[in-house]
């Protein structure tokens, strides 16, 4: 049966491959993001966007493309969403 | 011996539905989670349901002094707990609750114009009952698919509730039996079930930044 991932699920899986799973220091390729992740280039692209935008994740050029690491506030972040995960698991919700 | 359990149960539910309710907003405001500003509604609307009641209660025992809660006052809570429990069973996704016909939407609405007060209370017992067994059985459900021992503990808690409802609303057939005790009793036990598993939860080691929200 297929799982439905909700979008704050699919965040919280992207960010946890940029802290857990990295290829190298300097961060993951959005190719890498995009097969940990199992989501489409336009969908990612965006996500991607904001959450370099709300300083969850750094973006870093290397020899002409873009590498994406978790910031502090991305740490942060990656932890109340798994502590409100187990929240929201203990009333049967998925957040 | 029935005003005391009174006072427990809704003093107990009033205290649960705000440590649930403040827990489900920090959620909220920091992962912006829909879930969560959903359970935040349902706990802060069940907290200020007995609360009303409990104050109620207050006011006629040391001001008023006439030995019966005001009944609107009475049901005011009830139905404020009743949103509670609809938004519960709302994040469970309810996708059949409101009739589609526009006829029956109408009609759906002309009862709670007919009826007394004392019987808008049996009304929105009878439909926190059923709330409360819905959200029980989907919480059961989704212990099932994710071994979640916790869930289990929420069931039980949300069974008890419902329970307790209906046994609260079924004393009024038999008003001088014990029936109204055993119901305050067990939803108390209800209300403590609901919240071990929450209180479990490590809040302590989040560093809540404001800017994420």
């Amino acid at each position: 049966m297929v799982e439905y991932r909700t979008h704050m699920k699919i965040i919280g899986d992207i960010l946890s491959t940029t802290r857990d799973d990295l290829q190298d220091e300097e961060g993951a390729t959005v190719t890498y993001l995009i097969r940990k992740a199992n989501i489409s280039h336009s969908r990612i692209s965006r996500i991607l966007k904001t959450l370099v935008s709300q300083g969850l994740l750094e973006q870093v050029d290397t020899q002409g493309s873009n590498k994406y690491r978790i910031s502090q506030s991305g740490r942060e972040f990656l932890q109340a969403y798994y502590t409100f995960t187990t929240f929201a698991d203990n009333f049967g919700l998925t957040i | 011996m029935e005003f005391l359990l009174e006072n427990i149960l809704n003093l107990v539910g009033f205290l649960v539905g705000l440590a649930i309710g403040i827990m489900s907003m920090r959620g909220f405001r920091n992962t912006g989670s829909p879930t969560l500003f959903r359970l935040t509604v349902a706990f802060f609307s069940i907290s200020i349901g007995f609360f009303v009641i409990w104050a109620g209660y207050m006011i006629e025992d040391f001001v008023i002094k006439s030995g019966n809660i005001e009944r609107w006052i009475q049901t005011l809570g009830i139905v404020i707990q009743t949103i509670g429990y609809f938004f519960i069973a709302f994040s469970h996704s309810i996708k059949s609750f409101f009739p589609r016909s526009r006829y029956f939407r109408t009609i759906g609405i002309f009862p709670l114009f007919l009826v007394s007060s004392v019987q808008i209370e049996h009304i929105f017992r009878s439909v926190s009952f059923i709330l409360l067994a819905y959200g029980a059985i989907e919480t059961i459900l989704s212990y099932f698919e994710n071994k979640n021992k916790g869930a289990i503990s929420v069931a039980i808690g949300l069974a008890l509730l419902a329970l307790g409802e209906f046994l609260g609303w079924y004393s009024f057939v038999f008003p001088e039996s014990i029936l109204y005790s055993v119901s305050m009793s067990i939803k108390i036990g209800g209300l403590i079930a609901l919240f071990i598993p929450v209180s479990k939860i490590p809040l302590t080691k989040i560093k809540f930044d404001d800017n994420l929200e």
